[in-house]
């Protein structure tokens, strides 16, 4: 196990610099540059040459990726041009909301979807079983643009019972902690409403059919002629095999605690890495752009292993040396 | 127990939100942190996105973050509502070789620390801009003006590398900086000072956050009590278009300046809480001929594919209101004193005969028999870059593709992103400039010198902003005419005569005028005066709110 493990974190580093290498080249063959948006007749073609050379020395592209790699490795992630500020700085300032947005609706998903899903499974074809398909259906299908602004009219605009826009209340910037936890909460019910009720379907759909395949099994069989009771069957003996699928899909999401939903964050007008990475792109701001890549990778890297090494915690069966 | 992990769960992930959230703010609460909002501040709420953190008068880039500096600093001259210049922090003399301009501060002025700001305050913000290292977007700035000389403490003299009537307004709007402030030894020092301004004017900065909100109040140090702030502070606060409109009609914002659409005009006229306020911006939507075509370099061939664009129906179908928008006629904004008559413009009505007309007379038919018509054997096939950030080259050049097909012209439309666009056909080299028709849209400034735009021959290069490859001598000899008149009467000649040229010449079409719109609660008074030249920062000081 402990062999396995570090066998595969080694793996990661030429992985990760591979995934850079490539991503440095695609940058360096993308049409237009930091200032390629500048629109000011006053800014001459020298001046802009001048500005670009500052910001943006013109170097092949694998020299731009050595230097990062030295630079990356005492800690210094570049220089957002447009931010004026390091690329770890902006990223800071965007990724706690994305964090907890996700990671909330995550929760809510799984609490929800996934007891769903057993129940679903185990009351085949039933009134309760159609319903949840039907709204997990509903849920998968309903663009979140959609929803976002369908919950902001009713809850925001109608009702007036939470806030339409931001994370918190400027005037709160000071008060004590508490106060401050209650204000994000109470601007993160909405959104985070939204990004979980799509999730939520998905986990829950699979987990049923997850399910429906293991209760069909051998051992279930003879756990039921054993004559254990329902109850101890479906939790104790099904549930365990039919998380393994689940796993593999909690894994996929760990990367999306960090990567942001832009749709979301662009209705609630929330800070998020999703539309920080999408503002890099429009505006060519490579070193920020570079930065968020470079985390993402890494983050998607470590939650394959982190998957991995769950599926054996869940399956015995499964050894790893 | 599973609701005991889910609470002890989402406490700690909001608390590591909260931590990161509030790491901007013990930077610059400097000292003030005490003061918590007491009942009934009064308190003007802007509804905005787009703010970057960059509140420095030299580095901001974009708009919103100018709104904040605009607030927090002050520079040596501003502009009236009818946009001409007039003293702000200092008093001006221009010298007989219209060259040097010798500024007088005001008196009493002091930055909102206490300290008083003096002309060396003044050269220290020019002086920062011709560092070597600075990297910021004001580089043309410093390569206007020549050499910065401090008489004494009140009087500075800057000598600029070229006279231009646009000088002043092109160089001396930008807030003067403290120079004890902003002592650095490099860039990056510089830069680090970002979210820590200090200037003269009316608000000081209290606490900002990425995405979130700036959060400004009153400067109690203010120099200038007649100007001063009559409410506690101002708000920015980040709503993206979705919501900015609920946002108003909520009440949780006091105004914001929703996309000039019909519907949205529609939407704040309904609210019972809320007015609109709308005006013509100075600056136009354009499309480009890549005129070192062969095709495209007989003016015939121009005109004839404009009168074949039925401009009437499209500013109808994209923007559904007379309101919002009025037919383009020349690179000159009609809210400037440079706009021509319009008896002297050419409107290009929408007429296929006279295209077709046009076309037979440039030797452009059909001889083939395939409906497309040649020109020197060249088949009319014309590629027009559109991008999808904005919905209006798509619409326009939809249009275009029906009505020029009747005419005999075959139009390809290629979509790629803004920053592609802007690559292929400004950036490029000449003669590797790879289109034949480009649309945009382009703000100007309040003086209507062309010079380095679309429209200056000079500007054709590799990062120049001239992509048509147009050269027409008499244009450019308005151009520098225009430059070397102080007068702005006989300016004004000048600019008519070289505007009515372009649209006669079409290089470059103006599609439409368009306008701008602001959604302004009406509790907010004081704010109805904003204008094409005069934004709502200009006003802060006469804001009161109910």
């Amino acid at each position: 196990m402990k062999n396995y493990i570090i066998r595969r974190l080694l793996q990661i580093i030429p992985v990760f610099l591979g995934i850079l290498f490539i991503l440095f080249f695609i940058v360096d063959r993308a049409p237009g540059g930091i200032t390629s948006n500048i629109m000011d007749p006053k800014m001459t073609p020298e001046l802009k040459a001048a500005l670009k050379a500052k910001l943006d020395p013109d170097l092949p592209f694998y020299t731009k990726f050595w230097n990062w790699l030295v630079q990356a490795a005492q800690g210094n992630f570049g220089f957002s041009q447009k931010h004026y500020r390091p690329v770890l700085d902006v990223i800071k300032d965007n990724i706690g909301c994305t964090f907890a947005l996700s990671l909330i609706a995550m929760i809510f998903s799984m609490l929800l979807g996934i007891p769903a899903g057993i129940v679903s499974a185990t009351k085949q074809y039933s009134h309760l079983d159609n319903f949840l398909t039907v709204f997990s259906l509903i849920g998968l299908a309903l663009p979140t643009f959609f929803l976002g602004l369908l919950l902001l009219k009713v809850f925001a605009v109608d009702l007036k019972w939470l806030p339409s826009f931001g994370l918190s209340d400027p005037k709160l910037a000071n008060a004590p902690f508490l106060t401050r936890l209650g204000d994000y909460a109470y601007h993160l019910i909405l959104p985070s409403l939204v990004l979980g009720l799509a999730e939520t379907a998905s986990f829950m759909r699979y987990t049923r059919s997850s399910m429906l395949e293991v209760i069909r099994s051998d051992y279930i069989r003879t756990a039921r002629a054993k004559g254990l009771s329902e109850k101890v069957v479906i939790y104790k003996h099904a549930f365990r095999n039919a998380m393994i699928p689940i796993v593999t899909l909690i894994g996929f999401r760990i990367p999306g605690l960090i990567s942001g939903a832009v749709m979301t964050e662009t209705i609630f007008s929330l800070p998020g890495v999703g539309k920080l990475a999408v503002e890099a792109t429009t505006t060519r701001n490579y070193p920020l752009l570079i930065g968020i890549n470079a985390m993402l990778t890494l983050t998607t890297l470590v939650a394959t292993l982190i998957a991995d090494l769950l599926y054996a915690a869940v399956d015995p069966r499964i050894k790893y040396d | 127990m599973n609701k005991k992990l889910l609470v002890s769960a989402l406490s700690s992930v909001l608390a590591l939100s909260a931590m990161a959230g509030c790491s901007n703010q013990t930077a610059q609460t400097g000292g003030e942190g005490g003061t918590t909002t007491a009942q009934g501040e009064q308190t003007l709420r802007f509804g905005v996105s787009g703010f970057e953190g960059v509140f420095d008068p030299i580095l901001s880039d974009n708009v919103y973050d100018s709104y904040v500096t605009s607030l927090i600093f002050e520079g040596l001259v501003t502009n009236d509502p009818t946009g001409e210049a007039v003293p702000k922090l200092a008093t001006w003399e221009l010298s007989e070789d219209n060259l040097t301009y010798t500024f007088t501060l005001k008196d009493g002025i002091t930055f909102s620390d206490g300290t008083p700001c003096t002309a060396e305050d003044v050269a220290f913000t020019y002086n920062t801009i011709k560092e070597p290292d600075y990297a910021g977007p004001r580089t043309a700035v410093g390569a206007a003006i020549a050499d910065i000389k401090v008489i004494d403490e009140k009087t500075i003299a800057f000598t600029m590398t070229d006279p231009s009537p646009a000088n002043l307004l092109n160089n001396f709007t930008y807030g003067i900086m403290s120079k004890d402030h902003y002592a650095h030894s490099s860039f990056e020092e510089l830069a680090a000072l970002n979210d820590q301004p200090l200037g003269t004017g009316p608000v000081v900065l209290k606490g900002w956050a990425a995405k979130q909100y700036v959060d400004m109040v009153k400067n109690e140090n203010y120099w200038d009590p007649e100007h001063a702030l009559k409410i506690d502070g101002v708000l920015f606060q980040n709503v993206e278009e979705d919501a900015i409109l609920a946002a108003l009609q909520n009440g949780e914002i006091d105004f914001c300046q929703p996309a000039a659409k019909a519907e949205n005009v529609e939407a704040v006229e309904g609210m019972d809480n809320s007015h609109l306020v709308s005006y013509l911006a100075n600056g136009y939507t354009f499309m480009c001929f890549n005129t070192t075509k062969p095709t495209l370099s007989d003016v015939r061939v121009r005109q004839a594919l404009v009168y074949a664009l039925d401009r009437e129906s499209f500013l109808q179908a994209e923007y559904g209101s007379d309101q919002l928008v009025s037919l383009g006629m020349c690179p000159v904004s009609p809210t400037s004193w440079a706009y021509p008559d319009v008896s002297d413009l050419n409107a290009y009505s929408y007429d296929l005969e006279k295209a077709a007309a046009l076309l037979d007379e440039a030797g452009c038919v059909d001889t083939d028999g395939d409906g497309i018509r040649e020109m020197n054997g060249e088949p009319m096939h014309l590629r027009w870059l559109v991008y999808p950030e904005a919905t209006w080259p798509g619409t326009l050049s939809g249009m275009a593709y029906d009505s020029w097909k009747q005419i005999g012209v075959d139009l390809e439309i290629v979509q790629m992103d803004f920053n592609t666009v802007a690559a292929t056909t400004m950036d490029a080299e000449p003669g590797q400039k790879d289109f034949d028709i480009y649309t945009m849209g382009f703000s100007l400034s309040i003086d209507p010198d062309p010079t380095g735009g679309l429209f200056d021959a000079d500007a054709y290069s590799a990062g120049g902003f001239n992509a048509s490859g147009f050269r027409d001598e008499r244009s450019q000899e308005l151009i520098k005419q225009g430059l070397q008149e102080f007068d702005q009467d006989k300016r004004a000649e000048i600019y008519k005569e070289w505007a009515a040229r372009q649209n006669e010449l079409v290089p470059t079409l103006i599609v439409a005028y368009r306008s701008e719109i602001w959604g302004i609660n009406n509790r907010v008074h004081g704010l109805d005066d904003i204008g094409v030249y005069t934004d709502f920062t200009q006003l802060i000081s006469n804001v009161t709110l109910d």
